[in-house]
C-alpha cells in the first residue's frame, strides 16, 4: 500500500542574517493510509516548521535544499500555487492551536464553514448550507442551524474547535495536519476534542498528522510516534512502546519529563503548624459604575489554610479565580474576608507590612514580563537584599550566591533580561523571590510557558530550594498531573468557589466533587 | 449596542462641548488681563473702553458672563459682529457649510487614492508600490499645508494656467465653476490626509494580512482573490473609519490655512479675519462651532464603527 | 548613550535623520558664519537674481541672498520648535504619569477631559492663544506647547499604564516599595522611551506649526527670516522668482522629514527586545 504523505531527506534553511539557519534536517517519515502519525518535540525542534513545509506556506527566508514531499503521487514541492489551493482543503487539511485565531471575527460561522465547502466540495451554497448543519450536528454541537448565524467571538473556544475539525474532515481530505489542537483550550474540553478526533478517524479512516509537545497526550492518540530535535527526526516508535522502550536519549528525556502522578517527588509531611488561613476571601475587581451592572467577584468567600513547608496546590480552569486567590494574598487585589498569617490577622493590603511582604513571596507566570527589561539581573537581585536587609555586607558575593543556589553562573548578574532564555529569566525570578528568604512563596502557573524539559528542571529547583529553606508553596497550576506529583494537598476552584481541599491521596476517592472528578480523568496520563 | 452606550456618548459629547465652550471662552475673554483693552488695542479712548465693557458686560463676575455667553449660544445667539454689525451666528453658520462641502470634499478625494494606496502598499510588501507609497506618504507628512497650497497654486494655477488660483462659487449656481475653483483646496486637504491615511491602512492591512485566520483561510484552500477580498481587505478597512474621524481635527485645522490662502468665504477664513480684527464674538462662535464640528464627527465615526465591527459589544 | 547612536546609525531612517539633523544643528550653531552674505543686505540691483554662484539659492524681493537668509533663520525656528515640544512633552508627561498613577474616577475624569481639549483642532487652539497672548515668536512657541500638552499625555498614560500591569511592577509593590521607586525606578525607565519617540516626531509638527504660524502672521514678525514666514512674503513674487518660494518651504519640509526619519530610526533602534 502506498504512504499517503512521503517525505524523503528533506532538509530546509531559514536564511536570517549572515549565515543560514538549519531547521529541518534530512527529514524521511511515511504516513500510511488511515494512520496517525504523532509528532513531538520542545519548542524549537523544527516540528511546526515540518507542517508549514507540508502545508507548503513557508515563510519568504525558507530555502528548501534536499528532499521530496509527495502526498499520494503528487509532488508537493513542485506545484505551482493555483495548483496548490486545489490541494489545500481538499486533499490536506488543517486544525489550528488557537480555534479563537483561526476563524475570521467579522463573518458569520456558517459563511466560513460553506465557503470552505463550496470551495473544496464543489456543492452549491444551498447544498453546502444543509451539508455544514449536519457535519455540525455530527460533533454533537447543539442547535447548528443558530450557530451557523453567530459570529465567532459569539461562542465558546472548544465550539469553534469543534468547528473547525468538522470543516476539516467534511472537506474529505486524505490527511489532516493536526497542530496542537487542544493546547488553548482547558482540561475538559480539550479532552473532549481529544474523543471526539478518536470518534471521526474511527469513522472516516483518514490519516492524520498529529503535533503536540505533550508526549503522554501524543502516544494515546496516535499509533506511531516520531520524536524531533533541533530539526532531526531523532527517533520513531509504535505508540504503544515509546514509554516502555524509548530508544533516543531526548526521548528518554521527554519519556522522563512527563509527570506522573504516582511517581511522587515529595515524600515528606508538612508540620502541624498552620502558617497562612485565608478566611472566606473574596475579590471583586471593578466597581459598580454608571450605566453599567457590576461584574460577578473573582472569587467568592474562598477559605483554606497553609502549614509550614507544605505544598497546596491550587488547580481550576483559567477564569476560575485561583490567579485572584494569589493577588488577594500579595496585596495586589483588594479583597474582603481576612487572612492570618503567623497568627496575626491581616484584613487588607493595608496590614500588610515589611515583615509579611518579606515572608511571602511571588513568581509569576511570565518571565517575559516579570524581569524589568531595564535593569541588569544583579540590580534586580540586590532589591529585595537591600530592601528587607536580608543580604549580607558583600552585596556582589551575595548576588552571586543567589545565582548558584538556581544553577546559573554568577557571571550572569551583568545580564540584562533580554539576554536570557525562557527558563533562565524564570530562574532569576525564583532567586529574586528566595532572596527575601521568605516562609511561604505563590507560583503563579510558573511552569505553563516553559518546555516540558525545562519544566521539570525547575520543579526541581523549587523542590531543592524548599529542602534548603524549608519554606511553603502556594502551587497555582492547571497540570494536574503535575501537582500530583509534588502537592500535600489541592485545592480545586471552579467559577470563584472552592469545590473541593482535599489530601493528595484522597482526589480518587469515591466522595470527591463531579467537577474534580471530571478534572482528573481529563487530564491524560501517559500509557505503557 | 445599547441604548445606555448611546447614552454615554450623548453625555460624553456634551462633556465635550462644554469644555471646549469653557476653553474657548476662558482663553478668549477670561484670560486676557482686560479683554477691552485687547479688543480696541493700546491706545483706544477711556469713553470707548467704557462703551465696550459696558457692551460685553465686562464689569460680571466672570462666571455669570461664561453663563450668559453659554446660555445665548445655546439658542444660536453669539452676539453681533463687532466688525460688521451682523449677528455673527447665522453668519458662521453659512460658512460652515461652504467649509464641509470642502472637507468632505477632500475626504472622499483622500479615501479613494489612500486605501487604495495602502492595501496596495500592503498586499506588494517590499516591492516597489510598496516603496513608492512609504515615499510619497514621508512626504506628504512633512509638508505644512500652506506650503501644499502655495507650491500647488504656483504650479497648476500661474505656471500651468489650468484652475483658478483663488475664490468661491457656489455649486448650486454654477456647479461646473464651483467644481474648478475647489479643485486646488480640495487637492491640498487631501494630501496630507492622503500620505497619512495611506500610511496607517498600510499597517492595518499587514497586521490583517499576517493574522492566524488569513492564513488559515489560505490553508483551507480558498482561492487567493476570496482571500483577500472577501477576508483580508473588509477587516483591515474597519480601522479606517476611526483613523479618518481622528484626521477630521487635522483637516479642520489645514482648512484655516487652505481657505485663507485660495480665499474661499468658509468658517476658517472668518476665523482669521475675526483674529485679525480682534472681533471677539465671531471668534468665539466660530471656535465653538469648529470644536463641535469635530466632536459631532468623531462620536458618529464610533457608532459606524460599531455598527459596522460585529465583534464589538457595546454595553 | 553611544550604544544608542550606534544602533540608531544602524537602521536607514536614522542614519539619513541624523544626518539631516547635523546640517540643521550647524546652521542653527553657526548659521551666521556659514551665510556666504549678510541676511539683511539689501541690493536694489540684485533683485530676483536667479540661482548662481553669486546668489546659490537666488536672492529676493530686496536683492537679499536667500541661503544667507535660510542659513541664519534656521536659529528662529529651530530652537523654537524644540523648545514648545519639549514644553509640551514635559506637562503632558507629567499629567498623563500622575493619571495613570492616580487611576479610577480621577484618571476617567482627566482622560475624558483631556479628549474633550482635543476636539479643538491644534491649530485653532494655538490661533486662539496666540491672538489673545499677542503675536510673536514666544508666544507662538507657548501656544505650540499647549496644543502639544493634551495629545502627550493620552501617549504617556497608555504607556504608563501598559507598563504598570507588567509582572516586574507588580513584583515591586508586592516587595513593598515606594512609590516613588516604583514611578521612578521601575516604571519611568520604561515609559521613557516611546514618548521620546512620540515627542521627536512631533518636533516635526512644531516644526510645521510654528511656520504656520509665521505663515499666517501670528508667529515670527517681519523682517526676521523665520522660514514660514519667508514664504508668505514670497507669495506675491512667484511669477519673477519661484526660487525664494521654494527654498524656504523645501527647508521646512526638509526638517520636518528630519525629524520624522529619526522618530522612526529610535523606535526601531530603542527597542532591545528586539536584538536577539
Amino acid at each position: 500500500m502506498t504512504a499517503v504523505l512521503s517525505l524523503r531527506d528533506y532538509t530546509l534553511d531559514y536564511l536570517t542574517g549572515s549565515r543560514p539557519l538549519r531547521v529541518l534536517q534530512d527529514i524521511s517519515l511515511d504516513i500510511a493510509p488511515g494512520e496517525v502519525l504523532g509528532l513531538v518535540g520542545e519548542s524549537g525542534s523544527g516540528k511546526s516548521t515540518l507542517a508549514w513545509a507540508i502545508m507548503r506556506h513557508l515563510p519568504k527566508n525558507a530555502r528548501e535544499l534536499t528532499g521530496s514531499i509527495r502526498l499520494g503521487d503528487t509532488d508537493l514541492c513542485s506545484l505551482p500555487p493555483r495548483e496548490l489551493t486545489r490541494i489545500r482543503g481538499r486533499r490536506i487539511g488543517m486544525v489550528f492551536q488557537d480555534p479563537s485565531t483561526a476563524l475570521n471575527p467579522t463573518l458569520t460561522v456558517g459563511r466560513q464553514v460553506t465557503e470552505t465547502l463550496v470551495n473544496n466540495r464543489g456543492l452549491t451554497r444551498r447544498a453546502a448550507w444543509d451539508l455544514a448543519l449536519e457535519l455540525l450536528g455530527h460533533v454533537e454541537l447543539r442547535d447548528p442551524d443558530a450557530l451557523m448565524r453567530r459570529y465567532p467571538h459569539e461562542i465558546s473556544g472548544g465550539e469553534k474547535q469543534r468547528i473547525l475539525i468538522a470543516t476539516a474532515f467534511g472537506c474529505r481530505p486524505e490527511l489532516i495536519v493536526f497542530d496542537e489542537p487542544t493546547t488553548a483550550l482547558d482540561v475538559i474540553t480539550g479532552a473532549r476534542i481529544l474523543d471526539l478526533f478518536a470518534r471521526l478517524r474511527a469513522e472516516t479512516g483518514v490519516a492524520a498528522l498529529y503535533i503536540s509537545h505533550d508526549l503522554a497526550l501524543v502516544s494515546r492518540v496516535a499509533d506511531r510516534v516520531a520524536v524531533m530535535k533541533k530539526g532531526r527526526l531523532v527517533e520513531e516508535a509504535p505508540a504503544a512502546s515509546i514509554f516502555a522502550r524509548p530508544a533516543h536519549e531526548e526521548t528518554r528525556k521527554l519519556v522522563a519529563a512527563v509527570p506522573r502522578p504516582e511517581n511522587r517527588l515529595v515524600h515528606d509531611r508538612p508540620g502541624e503548624r498552620v502558617l497562612l488561613a485565608a478566611e472566606a476571601v473574596s475579590v471583586r475587581y471593578a466597581r459598580p459604575r454608571l450605566f453599567r451592572p457590576p461584574p460577578p467577584p473573582a472569587t467568592h468567600a474562598v477559605g483554606f489554610d497553609i502549614k509550614a513547608g507544605e505544598i497546596l496546590g491550587i488547580v481550576g480552569e483559567s477564569g476560575s479565580g485561583k490567579s485572584s486567590i494569589a493577588r488577594a494574598l500579595t496585596g495586589l487585589a483588594e479583597f474582603s474576608g481576612g487572612i492570618r498569617f503567623d497568627g496575626r490577622p491581616i484584613g487588607s493590603a493595608r496590614d500588610m507590612d515589611g515583615a509579611y511582604r518579606r515572608a511571602v513571596q511571588i513568581v509569576f507566570q511570565h518571565p517575559d514580563g516579570s524581569l524589568n527589561p531595564r535593569q541588569t539581573v544583579g540590580e534586580i537581585l540586590s532589591r529585595p537584599l537591600k530592601l528587607f536587609g536580608t543580604g549580607s555586607a558583600n552585596l556582589n558575593a551575595e548576588i552571586g550566591r543567589l545565582l548558584e543556589q538556581v544553577r546559573l553562573p554568577a557571571a550572569y548578574a551583568a545580564r540584562w533580561p533580554h539576554q536570557l532564555s525562557g527558563g533562565e529569566k524564570q530562574r532569576v525570578a525564583i532567586a529574586r523571590a528566595f532572596a527575601a528568604k521568605p516562609s511561604l512563596v505563590i507560583c503563579d502557573e510558573i511552569t505553563a510557558p516553559l518546555d516540558v524539559s525545562v519544566q521539570a528542571s525547575i520543579i526541581e529547583l523549587l523542590l531543592a530550594l524548599r529542602a534548603e529553606t524549608g519554606a511553603a508553596y502556594l502551587f497555582i497550576t492547571h497540570d494536574i498531573n503535575l501537582i500530583r506529583q509534588i502537592a500535600h494537598r489541592i485545592a480545586v476552584m471552579r467559577r470563584g468557589e472552592l469545590v473541593d481541599l482535599l489530601p493528595i491521596d484522597a482526589v480518587d476517592a469515591d466522595h470527591v466533587h463531579p467537577y474534580t472528578r471530571d478534572l482528573m480523568a481529563a487530564s491524560p496520563t501517559p500509557v505503557g | 449596542m445599547s441604548a445606555s452606550w448611546l447614552l454615554r456618548r450623548l453625555a460624553l459629547i456634551l462633556y465635550t462641548v462644554f469644555i471646549v465652550s469653557v476653553l474657548v471662552f476662558g482663553i478668549t475673554q477670561a484670560l486676557p488681563a482686560d479683554a477691552a483693552v485687547t479688543l480696541l488695542g493700546e491706545n483706544a479712548t477711556a469713553e470707548a473702553l467704557n462703551a465696550i465693557r459696558e457692551r460685553l458686560g465686562l464689569g460680571d463676575p466672570i462666571w455669570w458672563q461664561y453663563l450668559r455667553w453659554v446660555g445665548h449660544a445655546a439658542t444660536g445667539d453669539f452676539g453681533l459682529s463687532m466688525r460688521t454689525g451682523q449677528p455673527v451666528g447665522p453668519e458662521m453658520l453659512t460658512a460652515l457649510g461652504r467649509s464641509l462641502l470642502l472637507a468632505v470634499a477632500a475626504i472622499l478625494v483622500m479615501l479613494v487614492i489612500a486605501v487604495p494606496l495602502g492595501m496596495l502598499a500592503a498586499v506588494r510588501q517590499g516591492k516597489l508600490a510598496d516603496m513608492a507609497t512609504g515615499l510619497i506618504s514621508y512626504l506628504g507628512v512633512s509638508f505644512p499645508e500652506f506650503v501644499t497650497a502655495t507650491l500647488l497654486a504656483m504650479l497648476l494655477a500661474d505656471t500651468l494656467q489650468w484652475l483658478p488660483a483663488t475664490g468661491y462659487v457656489s455649486p448650486l449656481e454654477d456647479f461646473g465653476g464651483a467644481v474648478r475653483h475647489l479643485a486646488l483646496p480640495v487637492l491640498t486637504a487631501s494630501l496630507i490626509l492622503v500620505a497619512h491615511v495611506a500610511r496607517m491602512v498600510r499597517s492595518e492591512t499587514l497586521d490583517v494580512l499576517h493574522s492566524d485566520y488569513i492564513r488559515a483561510a489560505r490553508l483551507k484552500g480558498l482561492p487567493e482573490r476570496t482571500v483577500l477580498v472577501r477576508h483580508a481587505l473588509r477587516n483591515a478597512l474597519l480601522p479606517v473609519v476611526t483613523i479618518v474621524a481622528l484626521d477630521v481635527g487635522y483637516l479642520l485645522g489645514g482648512i484655516i490655512v487652505i481657505e485663507e490662502i485660495f480665499a474661499i468665504p468658509g468658517i476658517g477664513r472668518q476665523l482669521m479675519v475675526a483674529v485679525t480684527a480682534r472681533d471677539l464674538p465671531s471668534i468665539q462662535a466660530g471656535a465653538l462651532i469648529m470644536s463641535a464640528t469635530y466632536a459631532v464627527a468623531n462620536t458618529l465615526a464610533d457608532v459606524a464603527y460599531a455598527v459596522l465591527d460585529k465583534r464589538i459589544r457595546y454595553d | 548613550m553611544t550604544d544608542l547612536l550606534r544602533r540608531l546609525m544602524r537602521t536607514p531612517q536614522g542614519a539619513i535623520g541624523l544626518i539631516l539633523l547635523a546640517v540643521l544643528a550647524a546652521a542653527c550653531l553657526f548659521g551666521p558664519w556659514l551665510a556666504p552674505h549678510d541676511p539683511e543686505k539689501m541690493d536694489f540691483l540684485g533683485r530676483f537674481r536667479s540661482l548662481g554662484a553669486q546668489n546659490w539659492f537666488g536672492a529676493d524681493q530686496f536683492g537679499r541672498d536667500v541661503l544667507s537668509r535660510l542659513l541664519v533663520g534656521a536659529r528662529s525656528t529651530l530652537p523654537m520648535a524644540l523648545a514648545a515640544t519639549l514644553l509640551g512633552t514635559v506637562a503632558g508627561a507629567v499629567v498623563g504619569t500622575a493619571s495613570a498613577y492616580l487611576g479610577g474616577r480621577w484618571d476617567e475624569a482627566i482622560m475624558r477631559t483631556i479628549d474633550a481639549v482635543m476636539a479643538v483642532p491644534g491649530l485653532l487652539l494655538a490661533l486662539l492663544l496666540v491672538s489673545t497672548l499677542g503675536n510673536g515668536a514666544g508666544n507662538a512657541m507657548i501656544a505650540i506647547a499647549v496644543t502639544f500638552a493634551p495629545g502627550m499625555a493620552r501617549v504617556t498614560r497608555a504607556v504608563a499604564l501598559t507598563v504598570r500591569g507588567q509582572d516586574y511592577v507588580k513584583s515591586a509593590t508586592v516587595r513593598g516599595e515606594s512609590a516613588s521607586w516604583i514611578i521612578f525606578r521601575e516604571m519611568l525607565p520604561n515609559v521613557m522611551a516611546p514618548v521620546v519617540i512620540e515627542a521627536t516626531i512631533r518636533v516635526s509638527f512644531a516644526v510645521m506649526l510654528f511656520a504656520t504660524l509665521s505663515f499666517l502672521g501670528l508667529g515670527a514678525q517681519p523682517p526676521a527670516s523665520e522660514w514660514g514666514l519667508m514664504v508668505a512674503e514670497a507669495r506675491q513674487y512667484v511669477h519673477q522668482a519661484p526660487w525664494i518660494l521654494i527654498a524656504p518651504s523645501l527647508a521646512i519640509a526638509l526638517t520636518a522629514i528630519a525629524f520624522n526619519l529619526l522618530g522612526d530610526g529610535l523606535r526601531d533602534a530603542m527597542n532591545p527586545r528586539d536584538e536577539r
